[in-house]
């Protein structure tokens, strides 16, 4: 354990007076912007909202943390504090740096650990579903000494997190052995313990890219054994902002950093059994049939690109009966497409390889994934559409069961 | 008679033992040079292969695709081992030059120390040919994944035009640095760039206005396909 990184470590002078307005807080929300003017706005005024009504014998605030390079952020949340009704006290600040999300995350944390807080929420100013409600449900069972960590879980369709419910998720259970539904839900809630312990692990560069401390954030808290609970915040719905990535840039900021944590974590997961379920306060989310269309189509068309096209490419990322078992699926047509999990598993574990070995150049390598995912996305579509929405649950635990089964064999390949 | 052509025959015998007594030193000289460099050579290619072995040069080639660039040209041994080859026949070369001056004939005579004073060019040009080759493969690797996700049909053609671009600008910067017919180098390229440019323009203009109309529809179809409701986080 290396010392906390401080807030004095990222923000400048005045803010960091401007933090210390706020003084010492039981309840701090960080909400953590990047280039989110349109959002942002709406999010804090939920935010305060949640902190003035069920918690106001609390002493609470609210910390906007702009990670970007434009300032309408701040000058949006600006205007709204000159005419909002009172309530509880909110700041805004600037994270010096590369634009990242991550930074973003790291200085609430940085703020979160200068304050004191016994509960820190984490949240995305894009989060524009967020309501009072949902802010309240998130940091009650800390206050309530339940969890250390509190994570949501969303209703949703099919279509929507399938990079989280066909990879991360179901990888996460097999190698940190909790089955969770969201690694990147949004939104969280940590215990001022759980704020400290995050600032003093060894933070590098590279876990400050795309996702990465977000992502490090839920696993660290599973392999330190902190207690997490999971709570039911109705549908999700994220502003992304200007500038939304493109696919093969979200998966290089979501799985690069998932990856990279292996690394860090080789000895816990090379020892790990089964998962279990982490534990849920209130209702469980409920799945939702699709509302639009899905034209399945266009993703098997890239798959099928990326068979003919990337081969060089997927040859040195992936096993050579792995890739035997993809040149069939090319001959399928939209209609009668397949992608089992267990193949999709296999090319999930061997590019986890072939990044730790570096065999490619790292971003290459992720991006090189893209139309992979797109295949068995369509596959997964194609499998949940066919049913009635009560039999995803069953599909989603058959895929986290089929990563944990092909990760034997993992640790002996991580040389 | 018999008095001359013994006379003769003892003359041109004399004669032949006198020049060889005059070339041996120099032929044993060559010998001795050659297994000189030979065995330098073979040593610093095994300290060559070890010294990137420790570096780690062969997982960092392969990383960075230098590996497969080589393999796909018919050389499948390890690159820290291809250095070590180049590094031995570099001084086994400049052995065989010295060993060819020791023999003193007119026709060598500078010829190694010529060659040593190009060689400090010779390693410029074929590092400038090496980055070169790595930027290459680099950014062909690049294009190419970047165009097939973006469902670009030709990707693999776009990413070896951008290949063969960049090797073709690594070549000609290797042939100026050598000196070797400088303006021709520097005035072929010229044309050959701006003819590239132009015919590429006027293909897609003309020629390819299917295909470029196809690209912009991708990516407009693109756009729409946020109307999916797909969201992947």
């Amino acid at each position: 354990m290396t010392d906390p990184i401080g807030a004095e470590q990222l923000l400048k002078d005045g803010d960091l007076h401007t933090v210390d307005s706020l003084g010492p807080v039981e309840v701090l929300v960080g909400v953590c912007a990047l280039n989110q003017a349109r959002s942002a706005v709406h999010v804090v005024e939920a935010a305060a909202e949640g902190l003035a009504s069920p918690l106001a014998d609390r002493k609470c605030g609210i910390v906007v943390v702009e990670a970007g390079f434009r300032s309408e952020t701040l000058d949006a949340v600006g205007n709204w504090l000159a005419n909002r009704v009172p309530g509880p006290p909110v700041c805004c600040v600037r994270i010096a740096g590369p634009p990242s999300r991550s930074r973003a995350v790291l200085g609430a944390l940085a703020v979160a650990h200068r304050l004191g807080p016994a509960v820190c929420a984490l949240v995305d100013a894009g989060l524009v579903s967020l309501t009072p409600e949902a802010l309240g449900r998130l940091v009650q069972p800390i206050l309530a000494g339940e969890a250390d960590c509190v994570s949501p879980s969303y209703t949703h369709t099919a279509s929507e997190g399938t990079l989280t419910t066909n990879l991360l998720a179901p990888m996460c259970g097999a190698l940190y052995g909790r089955r969770i539904q969201q690694l990147l839900g949004g939104c969280a809630a940590l215990s001022g313990q759980v704020v400290t312990q995050l600032l003093g692990t060894e933070a590098r560069d590279s876990d400050l890219m795309g996702h990465g401390l977000e992502i490090r954030l839920a696993i660290d808290a599973m392999v330190s054994g902190s207690r997490i609970v999971e709570v039911h915040q109705g549908r999700k719905t994220l502003d992304a902002g200007l500038a939304p990535p493109d696919l093969a840039t979200t998966i290089a900021h979501t799985v690069g950093p998932f990856f990279r944590l292996m690394d860090r974590y080789r000895s816990f997961w090379s020892e790990g059994g089964a998962s279990t379920l982490v534990p849920r306060i209130g209702d469980p989310p409920a799945i939702l049939p699709e509302a639009g269309e899905i034209h399945l189509e266009r993703m098997v068309r890239a798959f099928k690109l990326g068979l003919k096209d990337l081969l060089p490419v997927w040859e040195q990322a992936l096993q050579e009966e792995t890739l035997a078992s993809l040149y069939p699926l090319g001959l399928l047509s939209p209609d009668e497409f397949v992608f089992p999990a267990e193949h999709w598993a296999r090319v999930a574990f061997d590019f986890a390889v072939a990044y730790h070995e570096q065999r490619l150049p790292r971003d290459h390598l992720l991006r090189a994934l893209t139309p992979l995912y797109l295949g068995r996305v369509a596959a997964f579509l194609r499998e949940t559409q066919a049913g009635m929405p009560a039999r995803i649950p069953a599909v989603l635990e058959g895929i986290g069961r089929v990563f944990e089964v092909e990760k034997a064999g993992l640790a002996a390949r991580w040389r | 008679m018999r008095d001359a052509w013994s006379d003769v025959l003892v003359a041109s015998f004399r004669d032949v033992v006198e020049r060889l007594a005059h070339v041996a030193p120099r032929l044993l000289a060559m010998v001795a040079v050659i297994l000189i460099g030979w065995a330098v050579a073979a040593i610093a290619r095994r300290l060559t292969v070890r010294i990137f072995r420790m570096a780690d040069l062969d997982a960092r080639c392969a990383r960075w695709g230098l590996t497969a660039s080589l393999s796909r040209s018919g050389i499948g041994q390890a690159p820290s081992h291809v250095i070590g080859q180049l590094v031995f026949w570099t001084i086994f070369f400049v052995a065989l030059l010295t060993s060819v001056e020791a023999l003193e004939m007119p026709a060598t005579a500078g010829l190694a120390a010529g060659v040593v004073r190009f060689l400090p060019n010779l390693v410029i040009a074929a590092l400038v040919w090496m980055v070169g080759w790595l930027l290459a493969n680099f950014m062909a690797q690049a294009v190419l994944i970047a165009a097939v996700n973006a469902q670009v049909a030709l990707a693999p053609l776009i990413a070896g035009a951008v290949r063969w671009l960049v090797l073709i600008f690594a070549g000609a910067a290797a042939l100026t640095q050598l000196g070797i017919a400088r303006e021709m180098v520097l005035l072929t390229f010229g044309i050959a760039f701006a003819g590239t440019v132009l015919a590429l323009a006027l293909a897609f203009g003309l020629g390819g206005k299917d295909l470029a109309r196809e690209i912009l529809e991708s990516r407009i179809r693109k756009r729409d396909g946020d109307d999916d409701h797909l969201t992947h986080v």
